[in-house]
């Protein structure tokens, strides 16, 4: 999952994205509300967080111009005094959630991935398809009860094609959403992240649980549960 | 105590507007002046009648000498008819007499059955006088002659002409009503006159009045520009101290946002420190409990220095739209639980209140609701001459007995609060103290909780 993350101060912008690269979540930062404008105009991000206090172009005129653009990311805004006001005028900018400052990565990461589940249309935290579920929180995947070790890029394949589960995925897609914006990219390499995800999930060949669609893409092929046939 | 009545005097003076101190000022001037006008009018009428009435008796005088034929021997003669057919017609109020030592020789024939009591005079002398004559008075005029016959003897005689002074009073009397009527016509078209310039020269103060009454209700920012040039100092001062306050408003308000920036940047970065750190060791879960409580104090400290209360120049609030707008928000933010917000608010009711207020008052209250709720949120009102009671209600679980005492304390120990519940209260709670309102907890027909806010409208 990638994230776009906006934000002028830097000792807290780089403790921000190296917490949530803890949490396997592929972050591009700006430092400005002009970088940031064009990075989300310019990138297909799954979530953008938005400090409202911003030089160049403020939070709230960011979020106005990437509604304008009919980009439609969730957007999760920081303020740093909380001001109802402030975030009355952020959501109806656009914006989908509020965090005032100071905040607790784990309450960051928190929302972050529940924006991203509630655009894909996932109203559970813990992302469940088949036998396989993944806990964005935890990070643990497992197959019929049993602990899957995935690496760090499986583990956002997965992630991604979870939230997306049902959905033809592009290779290009995969490449913009787990890799962050200056990496290396070499399509080849998610040809085989599929192979080793499609070997640790499904080890006896009876699930097949990601198709491949020639040209096209990948599709998760097993069915979304939601809360009430987990339990 | 007559101190005291004094200062009672005074107050009611000082208390009075400024056209009924000119009206009454006006009006004892004009009644003062036309009195005295009146006065002088009617002395110098009445000498001027005096005179020609004296003329008027003298000119008969004139005629009865003409008319008289004095003999050698001292006697008169007189004709049987005069010039003046009053003369001759009984009790018509002009009568004449010719005495000679003190015995009437000739009188007139109008003088029939009456008798006047004549003043004596000297010789060569001419008086003019009031005589009566039982119940009438008349004005008459002795008038002496001496007549000298050839062998130089001499003889005495006075005239007396005499007028009644029916009709002389009938004049005063009509003159004096013409000039009532003429003199209260005159001060009254003064009056009004001076009611109209009074207006017209008022105009001004009432427009300035007006002007701040528009500044009051929000409907403008400032005084226009247009007033005469006696009050532009004024008008200019009351701008000059509009903008101060606006501007001294505006700088508290970024004073407290560079203040909160400045300090919660450092501590956002100091708490994620810990949380990279953190794990089990007590150390550090004491420091992030003392961190927490630093922000904590501080957000709520912040937020009470930012609260506007109550003052005078407030704009009204679109109050309904606030906080239907404040519901969309958080229908976004808590778009999992799909809330059904139910609001019955009369969307053009106002409050005179600073908006920035408005919107922690009801945001803090709006999220407790939606938090806590099921899925059902509604707000509504109930309205009386002056206060609003806005009823925010959901169908949630309620709060827990135990704690509903402690939860709209203000300024309770940040430390004994439990965690999630609290601060927006506290916060939402000192606001409506700001206000003069009251802030309750009900109990919703749903089952959860019902905040009831009463709010003075003015």
């Amino acid at each position: 999952m990638r994230i776009l993350f906006i934000e002028d101060e830097a000792q807290l912008r780089e403790q921000t994205k190296a917490a949530l690269h803890q949490q396997n979540l592929t972050v591009d930062t700006a430092a400005d509300g002009k970088e940031g404008l064009y990075l989300g105009l310019e990138y297909p991000y799954d979530v953008a967080v938005i400090d409202l206090g911003l030089p160049l172009i403020q939070g709230i005129d960011v979020i106005k111009q990437l509604r304008a653009n009919d980009i439609a990311f969730p957007i999760l805004i920081l303020t740093a005094r909380g001001l109802w006001q402030d975030k009355v005028e952020g959501l109806d900018a656009g914006a989908d959630d509020y965090l005032v400052k100071p905040f607790h990565f784990e309450e960051l990461s928190a929302r972050i991935h529940a924006l991203a589940r509630r655009a894909s249309g996932w109203s559970n935290p813990i992302l469940s398809c088949g036998c396989i579920t993944l806990n964005p929180s935890s990070q643990i995947v497992t197959n019929d009860d049993i602990k899957v070790e995935l690496t760090a890029y499986e583990y956002r394949l997965l992630h991604f094609l979870m939230l997306h589960a049902g959905e033809v995925v592009s290779k290009t897609k995969l490449t913009d959403h787990i890799y962050e914006q200056d990496h290396d990219r070499d399509s080849n390499v998610i040809e085989v992240f599929v192979k080793r995800l499609r070997a640790k999930l499904d080890p006896y060949k009876q699930l097949s649980p990601i198709e491949t669609l020639r040209g096209r893409g990948y599709r998760l092929n097993l069915s979304r549960q939601s809360e009430s046939t987990l339990s | 105590m007559a101190e005291v009545t004094d200062s009672i005097y005074r107050d009611k003076v000082k208390a009075l507007s400024l056209s009924k101190r000119l009206l009454l000022a006006v009006s004892i001037i004009l009644t003062i002046f036309l009195g005295f006008t009146a006065f002088s009018l009617n002395n110098a009428f009445k000498a001027s009648y005096d005179v020609t009435q004296h003329k008027q008796l003298k000119n008969h005088i004139y005629m009865l000498l003409t008319a008289a034929e004095f003999t050698e021997s001292g006697t008169i003669n007189m004709p049987s008819s005069l010039a003046e057919p009053a003369f001759s017609t009984p009790n018509s109020g002009l009568y004449a007499q010719i005495v000679k030592e003190n015995s009437t020789v000739w009188y007139s024939d109008s003088l029939l059955g009456r008798t006047l009591a004549l003043p004596n005079i000297q010789r060569q002398q001419e008086l003019f006088s009031t005589i009566e004559s039982g119940s009438d008075k008349l004005l008459n005029l002795a008038y002496s002659v001496v007549w000298e016959n050839s062998k130089g003897q001499q003889y005495d005689f006075t005239l007396h002409v005499s007028q009644d002074l029916k009709a002389t009073q009938q004049a005063n009397h009509e003159f004096r009503l013409n000039l009532w009527y003429w003199l209260g016509g005159t001060g009254l078209g003064l009056l009004l006159i001076q009611i109209l310039i009074l207006r017209l020269s008022l105009r001004p103060l009432s427009v300035v009045a007006d002007d701040l009454q528009a500044i009051e209700n929000g409907a403008e920012n400032r005084l226009s520009q247009n007033y005469p040039k006696e009050l532009n100092q004024l008008t200019h001062n009351i701008n000059t101290l509009l903008d101060q306050e606006q501007s001294r408003k505006q700088r508290y308000k970024n004073a407290l946002a560079d203040l909160a920036h400045s300090l919660k940047t450092p501590l956002a970065v100091l708490q994620n420190e810990l949380d990279t750190k953190r794990g089990n060791v007590l150390h550090y879960r004491e420091t992030d409990k003392q961190l927490e409580q630093i922000i904590k104090s501080m957000d709520y400290q912040l937020q009470r220095a930012a609260t506007e209360g109550r003052t005078t120049l407030q704009g009204p609030v679109a109050i309904s739209q606030l906080i239907n707008k404040i519901a969309a928000s958080l229908d976004k933010v808590y778009e999992n639980k799909q809330v059904q917000y139910q609001s019955e608010l009369d969307i053009t009711l106002t409050l005179s209140a600073d908006e920035g207020d408005m919107y922690e008052l009801f945001g803090n209250v709006l999220e407790n609701a939606y938090k806590y709720c099921t899925n059902r949120v509604s707000v509504s009102i109930k309205t009386d001459e002056d206060h609003i009671t806005f009823y925010i209600d959901n169908d949630g679980a309620g709060i827990p007995q135990a704690a509903q005492a402690d939860i709209l304390k203000r300024g309770k120990r940040m430390d004994t609060q439990t965690e999630g519940q609290g601060l927006g209260l506290a916060i939402a709670s000192d606001i409506v103290d700001a206000y003069q309102g009251e802030i309750r907890l009900g109990k919703s027909q749903r089952g959860g909780a019902c905040f009831i806010i009463t709010l003075p409208k003015r």
